[in-house]
């Protein structure tokens, strides 16, 4: 049996976590977008629009109904399984979780119940409680970011008089700790691109079956405009957060590019292969030059610290990090092509409909897990590069656990994989028929 | 900066209060999750208990998400206490809370009759798992909890589930019953209003007598009565919660009676039965029953001056936003809902 409780509650968070949030961009970007929807069709009357809000609000509603509910299990997490870090933490940590359910929660619960319940037949409510809904996403992105951005690069604290836990010094530093803005910034942008290369995906199947072509045609323009937005920007200001992480989080930063000895001017390799026993890359192939130094510092003759510098107790897992970073980039690069070529098509072939973009919507259909797996290695670079710190230089992971016994946990654990495994797969079925059924909605009263 | 101790001393209140509205305010959904089990002969008129409580229920869930994020944010160990030392019931909740949720949210949404049913369930036993674990958790704490010195708990698992415990599950669960059947009765038409009316008249009764047990027990419990002997006003508390017991019944059995009023008296007994509890605990949240000093109290337990004034403006502006819009959306949705 496994007794080590430290590793048994990181696992349970990380499986917790990452289920959670395979709801939580679709949520920000596909609202934000079903909110443009309803506010059109408010002002013009136009049926067309009508439809794609019911259309696009109806696979809302579905994962909006997994993505709050699963959002409990880290609330009880932090008392149930991060005991320590809670008592630590709390006094910085725990007002932006208070904040978050008292200005967003409290907006999106209220008004998705207001939306869902409320017909057509009232354009201006049905708009309103679907923009605010929309809001209520973003600022809660912006108080659960505030919390996690401390957790990368604490500030606005100071160490209790007995080095017992932390207390909040400064709140105004807190929220202006840029860690959280380049962080809100980069996971917004992600969400629009996630339900942007979903829009796509699920357009192009609608219009490969010529059902509802007009509705589709322009949902896919919107999808396509989105994504070339979010697909530029994603690289061109997650450089300077780069940048930045090299100079706040160095030692990350060095696991991000798997640079092992440091110095100035450090080259990027392509091809790489780094292991952590060995503490140096297996492989390593095809450098340019210079290069890792710019990506991690801004300069090319910048100054890189090494993982062999740090001792190997306060490094993070560096081929994890590394492989994750990896994977993100070169899927932003996939992104920023079809981006690219949707655009071309839009100009080319604005009703999709010749051989070429036939094949890029089948295309597309194939690539709609990929925005999920870009993301979720997008965060584990930022949580697993983050150790073995729970708070970056100031508290371990490894001192943060409540004393649970090993066996409640694994308990809850195997009862947590098994009840998430039939909702992913309930998730599915239902996200499925919706697509598949088309943009003939029922509306409740 | 407002007095320390004055501000620990209203996040006491505070945290009794939102604690207290996250009850009140989740009773009904709960009480219909749990009638949706044997009130509705068919799916129409599931779906008519559902929709009574549709558009209200996702908003009035999210004071439990305060209550859980206030505790944390004012008394950081007490959070943590209270979750670590109730491990298993706490993750029974939250398993409970997301089969509720999924379930009731997603009841309208597919056509497949197996699985509406099986949704209709889900939402039945996700909110009885809640209304139980709720119950066995806040009986607990207003008995106390094995806590040694240093906090080290000595509590067990099948400890936390005595016999009072279970009384209060049981006395839970026709709380929520109750102000769902209310509810239902008020807000529905037809066959499901007159069945949930009928079932109220019964469960109102039943509420008032097992709650006169449960809270007699209460006070023969060890330490519960130490605040209400030294200022016996407070016994005016539990007494407001027997009138409201008593006017529940009398207006769920009246014939002419409107179920509204009968709803808001058992929302009143609620409040008023939660609160006697939450001032039998003051200084503490969780007591000790091995030793009174052992138990965490607030003032060992608080966040910084700093962190709780912020907190408390914070809750001063949008405890009172909040109220506002979500007692609005209820002017929104007036009409009676019918069969489906």
């Amino acid at each position: 049996m496994i007794e080590d409780i430290v590793l048994l509650s990181r696992l349970q968070f990380a499986f917790t976590i990452f289920f959670h949030f395979i709801f939580v961009p679709l949520t920000i970007g596909l609202g934000a977008m079903v909110a443009g929807f309803e506010v059109k069709y408010w002002k013009t009357k136009d049926e067309k629009w009508k439809k794609s809000a019911q259309y696009w609000g109806n696979l809302f509603k579905i994962n909006f109904a997994f993505g709050i509910v699963t959002g409990f299990a880290m609330t009880f997490q932090f008392g149930t399984n991060w005991g320590q870090y809670a008592e630590f933490m709390g006094d910085v940590f725990a007002s932006p979780l208070a904040l978050e359910a008292l200005i967003a929660f409290f907006i999106e619960g209220t008004f998705f119940g207001i939306w869902h319940f409320t017909t057509h037949k009232k354009p201006m409510l049905k708009a309103i409680s679907m923009v605010l809904v929309s809001i209520g996403t973003m600022i809660s992105g912006v108080w659960i970011i505030t919390a996690n951005g401390f957790m990368q690069n604490p500030v606005g604290y100071e160490l209790a008089a007995d080095g017992s836990k932390i207390l909040l010094s400064d709140f105004g530093s807190v929220l202006t700790n840029p860690y959280l803005w380049y962080m809100l910034v980069h996971t917004l942008l992600s969400a629009y691109l996630l339900s942007a290369v979903f829009m796509i995906a699920i357009s192009g199947y609608h219009l490969l079956k010529k059902s509802n072509t007009g509705l589709f045609q322009s949902s896919m323009k919107l999808g396509i405009c989105v994504m070339i937005i979010s697909a530029l920007l994603l690289p061109g200001l997650g450089m300077f957060y780069g940048h930045y992480v090299g100079e706040v989080q160095p030692v990350k930063a060095a696991a991000m590019e798997a640079v092992w000895e440091g110095g100035s001017g450090v080259p990027m390799y392509l091809i790489q292969i780094p292991s952590d026993s060995a503490e140096r890359n297996l492989v390593q192939a095809v450098a340019l030059p210079k290069v890792g130094s710019f990506l991690l510092t801004g300069s090319f003759d910048g100054e890189v610290t090494g993982l062999n510098d740090i001792d190997p107790e306060d490094r993070p897992p560096a081929a994890l990090t590394f492989f994750s970073f990896r994977i993100m980039v070169v899927l932003g690069i996939l992104f920023l092509l079809e981006a690219f070529a949707g655009l071309y098509l839009l100009k080319k072939d604005p009703a999709f409909e010749n051989a070429l973009s036939q094949k890029y919507m089948k295309l597309m259909l194939y690539s709609l897990p990929l925005p999920y797996f870009a993301i979720a290695f997008g965060w584990a670079v930022a949580e697993v590069g983050r150790q073995p710190w729970i708070v970056y230089g100031l508290y371990r992971t490894s001192e943060a656990v409540s004393g649970v016994p090993a066996i409640q946990i694994l308990f809850s654990m195997g009862l947590l994989i098994l009840f998430y495994l039939i909702l992913f797969v309930l998730f599915l079925y239902l996200m499925k028929n919706a697509i598949v059924k088309g943009p003939e909605v029922k509306e409740h009263a | 900066m407002l007095d320390y101790e004055f501000l620990i001393n209203i996040w006491f209140v505070l945290w009794g209060v939102i604690w207290t509205i996250y009850l009140v305010v989740d009773s009904f959904a709960l009480g219909a999750g749990m009638l949706a089990a044997f009130i509705p002969k068919n799916m129409g008129q599931t779906l008519q208990l559902a929709k009574s409580v549709g558009p209200f229920w996702g908003g009035n869930q999210v004071w439990l998400i305060l209550a859980a994020g206030g505790t944390f944010a004012a008394f950081p160990v007490i959070f943590s206490k209270m979750f670590t030392w109730l491990y298993i019931p706490m993750m029974l909740l939250l398993l409970a809370i997301i089969l509720r949720g999924i379930c009731l949210e997603l009841i309208y949404h597919d056509e497949n009759e197996k699985l509406q049913n099986a949704f209709r369930y889900g939402w039945s036993v996700g909110s009885f798992l809640i209304a139980i674990v709720l119950g066995v958790a806040f009986t607990n704490f207003f008995r106390g909890l094995f806590i040694g010195a240093d906090y080290a708990y000595e509590g067990t698992l099948l400890g936390l589930f005595n016999v009072h415990a279970l009384l209060g599950a049981l006395l839970f669960v026709l709380f929520f019953l109750t102000s769902g059947a209310l509810w239902g009765a008020h807000k529905t038409t037809g066959a499901v209003s007159k069945n949930c009316g009928d079932f109220a008249k019964k469960s109102s009764v039943a509420v008032a007598v097992v709650a006169l047990i449960y809270i007699l027990s209460l006070f023969n419990t060890d330490g519960f009565a130490i605040n209400y002997n030294a200022y016996p006003i407070l016994y005016i508390v539990p007494t407001i919660a027997v009138v409201f017991a008593l006017a529940c019944i009398a207006l769920s059995i009246k014939k002419s009676g409107r179920p509204f009023f009968a709803f808001l008296a058992n929302l009143g007994t609620l409040f008023f039965g939660a609160a006697t509890g939450v001032v039998s605990l003051y200084p503490y949240i969780l007591k000790s029953t091995l030793n009174p000093e052992f138990g965490v109290s607030i003032f060992a337990a608080a966040s910084s001056q700093l962190t709780l004034t912020l907190m408390f403006y914070a809750a001063l502006i949008f405890v009172p936003i909040v109220l506002i819009y979500q007692l609005w959306s209820y002017t929104i949705f007036k009409n009676k809902i019918e069969e489906a």
